[in-house]
């Protein structure tokens, strides 16, 4: 399954950019797509910036996929944020370590957007600590009845699922029209692939974290998911983008606020 | 006899130091000397048995001399320097103390205590303070000053070495004191030891806040002798009712004082005009870990009391104004500054909780705070003597220059965020635990909260640093080699060497965690210089400038808050401050 990983966050990425086309009542391109693309890209000559540049692309795919990883064997839920945040440290270094403005731009902005969602990711871990006594993915997904004691919690997650995936109105780290794609500017071919690859671990990532919200329930879990995804994707054709500083203030202001009260609800 | 060996062993280097003037033997020394502590330390934390026995009068008759002589320099340091906060607070010390002398009972006696907590404070106070030493004879030698201050300066971090040893085991308030107040001076003198006037003003500057920090002491001494009748701390914490929480209040500010929370922060960010091996010793070794040692100390009066959580809230709260406050920084040690300051909030936090496993995690975090601070200051005393820079934003770039600093640069950010390293493993304890009491007491949803924004506030700011020094032009351009000199090179491998067994030896110790797992990332990220040579067939090409001619050389992003929020920050410190006091009185 973990090995897997990759192909199914590529056919959730497929299906998604068809479910966008049909909301815009476009054609669309085909449910395979991004594999087309991956095979495209195999072909293509690679240039690349120098060799620290390309090496840490590749890495912080391999870490993601660790994650990811970690997320199927039911370890720790904030071992998986840790390594999430590692993959995430790697991938901007990456983009700082060549002198381009995009790359910067996006590399600073993939930190601020950390500063974002990362709270809102430990505090719904800990609601499920609340909840189930344990941090522990196996033992969360033996519990039930998540959505009933912490829908703020859920709400939050659903604030910050646009930031991970990179939709509307949260999509300032990638911003393909000011600073075109930030840190995945300097990637080609080969080595862009990875990059490619790592979108659809971060898509298994995020949306893994809604899974749980259906506890031991497979079935309410998927319901959940599909209903999240639709609902990111209504919303990224609805909105425009804010600009960095707002998205932290809203995150903030909104999501944080949401998780506090629900874990004090808990508490008290 | 253990007790002994800490105390005189840096006391007699200190003074054979004095009169060795080839490098290479002050190396020997003090090479010597490290590898002697260090392995009394670790024989003393391997033994079960805690050590307690009585002083002789005569060494409190002789601590009475030196506190008064110790008062009068700072008096007259005042006058000298015209400093009025000096000055007046020195009398008024002086005046407190001649109180208490005449309280005193006659029956009490001075005892020493080594338990647990101090035998761990000796391992980290003599292996990273020994480093620092053996580093500092290197460092000190790059100086314009002639051969016997330099001697001198290296005279000065043993002693200091002495007086901190001496701090952890001592039982009595009085004892306590009289360390505290040479710990400042130790620091009065280090700060101003280049003698200019900036170092000079930074110097009274830690003077005057330190003795605010000796004040509380005193006054918690009053309390704990008219109530009491002891100016044991065991004696005090193990009695009960009365007044006891408000002498645990005075003398937890005393902590404030140390770990240079707000509004006390001047101070340690004033130290950083001192020579780099100064600041290496202040920030992980020695001073502000007295900051944790004292509240560790109080832990099981603070537990579950309202004295207790407020000490924990404050605590939280500057570790996330500290991180905040660090992002507009541009000197490098001024970075590290408030992040030592953000991470003593945080471990103050945790201690005033006072549950066995917070002070588990409390001190975990000192020990691999230690390490890890002083791979990075050390690593900036080189970036300074060798490549003369101090501010980032003349270090862009630098991997160009100097791949080898830069590498233990970054291995010393990671081990401050990432798993699997020991401060990683501090925060997820730190998270687990606080989550776990938050069903007794919904309060500590504001230390998670700190513990959770502060955290990440300062892996912003690690990573942001780090950006500066990675920007590396396009392979067309080679990468030159750079030389260490092995009196730089070697502590550098002997503190990241700790950190990386530490960490191990953290794992063993905690069943069921994933330890090779969680090491695959970092595996892989050391194995990039082997694969660097490797990629070898592909192109390169240069940066797309989206067909603009500048050069670019690199972003570094500050974020900054108007003065007027930051006063306002401060005027809330220091009510915060007050009210730790007020909130003694009352419970």
């Amino acid at each position: 399954m973990t090995l897997l990983a990759p192909i199914l966050g590529g056919l959730i990425y497929g299906v998604e950019r068809v479910l966008r086309a049909r909301m815009q009542r476009r054609q669309g391109p085909p449910l395979l797509q991004p594999f087309y693309d991956m095979f495209k890209l195999m072909e293509k000559r690679t240039l690349i910036i120098h060799a620290m540049h390309v090496l840490l692309g590749v890495l912080h795919f391999l870490i993601l996929w660790l994650t990811v990883g970690a997320i199927f064997f039911g370890w720790n839920l904030l071992y998986v944020i840790f390594l999430h945040l590692f993959a995430l440290i790697v991938l901007v270094m990456a983009g700082y370590s060549v002198r381009s403005v995009y790359s910067h731009l996006g590399a600073n902005r993939e930190l601020l957007a950390m500063v974002a969602y990362e709270p809102v990711l430990i505090l719904v871990a800990v609601g499920f600590f609340l909840q189930s006594g344990s941090f522990e993915i196996s033992k969360i997904m033996q519990g039930e009845g998540y959505l009933m004691q912490m829908p703020l919690l859920f709400m939050a997650l659903l604030m910050i699922i646009p930031i991970k995936v990179k939709k509307s109105p949260f999509d300032v780290v990638e911003a393909h029209q000011e600073i075109v794609g930030g840190v995945e500017v300097e990637y080609s071919g080969l080595f862009y692939e990875f990059i490619y690859m790592a979108r659809f671990l971060e898509y298994i990532f995020i949306y893994s974290f809604v899974f749980l919200f259906g506890g031991s329930s497979v079935w309410l879990g998927l319901v959940l998911v599909v209903a999240a995804f639709f609902l990111v994707n209504l919303v990224d054709n609805a909105t425009a983008r804010v600009r960095t500083a707002d998205m932290i203030k809203i995150v903030y202001v909104g999501a944080i606020t949401l998780c506090v009260i629900n874990l004090l609800w808990i508490v008290l | 006899m253990a007790a002994l060996t800490f105390i005189l062993i840096p006391l007699i280097a200190a003074s054979v130091i004095l009169f060795v003037q080839n490098i290479l033997y002050q190396q020997l020394l003090s090479g010597l000397v490290l590898i002697v502590l260090s392995f009394f330390a670790f024989l003393l934390f391997t033994s079960s048995e805690s050590l307690i026995f009585a002083l002789p009068h005569l060494v409190d008759i002789a601590v009475i001399f030196a506190d008064i002589i110790l008062l009068f320099y700072f008096i007259h340091q005042g006058r000298v320097y015209n400093d009025n906060k000096v000055l007046g607070l020195g009398i008024l010390q002086l005046i407190l103390y001649g109180w208490i002398e005449m309280l005193l009972p006659s029956s009490s006696t001075s005892s020493i205590v080594i338990d647990e907590l101090s035998k761990m404070m000796f391992v980290i106070i003599n292996t990273v303070g020994g480093i620092i030493i053996f580093y500092a004879v290197k460092y000190i030698s790059y100086e314009k000053m002639d051969g016997f201050r330099k001697r001198l300066f290296l005279a000065y971090l043993f002693i200091f070495l002495s007086i901190m040893n001496a701090l952890v085991m001592v039982n009595s308030i009085l004892l306590f004191f009289f360390l505290f107040e040479m710990t400042t001076l130790a620091s009065y003198l280090l700060i101003g030891f280049r003698k200019d006037e900036l170092s000079q003003k930074n110097a009274l500057r830690a003077l005057w806040m330190n003795q605010i920090g000796g004040m509380v002491i005193l006054l918690g001494a009053v309390v704990t002798i008219t109530m009491f009748d002891t100016v044991a701390f065991d004696q005090l914490l193990s009695s009960s009712g009365g007044y006891l929480l408000f002498a645990v209040a005075l003398l937890s500010m005393a902590a404030f004082v140390k770990g240079a929370a707000m509004p006390f922060d001047g101070w340690l960010l004033g130290a950083m005009v001192a020579p780099t091996p100064v600041s290496a010793m202040l920030h992980s070794a020695t001073m502000v870990k007295i900051a944790p040692y004292m509240i560790l100390k109080f832990a099981p009066v603070l537990a579950g009391t309202l004295l207790g959580g407020i000490v924990s809230v404050y605590g939280a709260l500057v570790f996330v104004a500290a991180s905040y406050f660090a992002l507009s920084k541009e000197i490098f040690k001024e970075i590290l500054g408030y992040s030592t300051i953000a991470l003593l909030g945080l471990m103050v936090s945790l201690a005033a909780i006072g549950t066995q496993a917070s002070q588990k995690i409390v001190i975990v975090l000192i020990l691999f705070h230690a390490f890890s601070k002083a791979l990075l200051f050390l690593t900036t005393g080189v970036l300074e003597k060798e490549h003369h820079m101090k501010s980032i934003e003349s270090m862009k770039g630098l991997v160009q220059r100097a791949p080898k600093s830069v590498a233990f640069l970054i291995f010393g950010f990671m081990t401050l965020v990432l798993p699997p390293f020991g401060l990683f493993m501090g925060k997820l304890f730190a998270l687990q635990a606080v989550s776990g009491n938050m069903m007794r007491s919904p309060w500590q949803i504001i230390v998670l909260l700190g513990v959770i924004i502060g955290s990440v506030l300062l892996s912003l700011l690690y990573f942001k640093v780090v950006s500066a020094l990675l920007a590396k032009e396009s392979d067309i351009k080679s990468t030159e080699r750079e030389s260490l000199p092995a009196g730089f090179a070697l502590p550098l491998i002997l503190l990241s060497a700790m950190i990386v067994s530490a960490s191990v030896w953290l794992f063993k110790t905690q069943s069921g965690l994933p330890l090779y797992y969680l090491l695959i990332p970092v595996a892989l990220l050391l194995l990039i210089p082997w694969f660097y040579r490797k990629i070898e067939g592909f192109d390169r090409a240069k940066e797309y400038h989206c067909g603009e001619k500048e050069t670019f050389d690199a972003a570094l992003f500050y974020f900054d808050t108007t003065a007027l929020v930051k006063r306002r920050i401060y005027w809330f410190f220091g009510l915060l401050f007050v009210a730790v006091a007020l909130v003694g009185v009352i419970s």
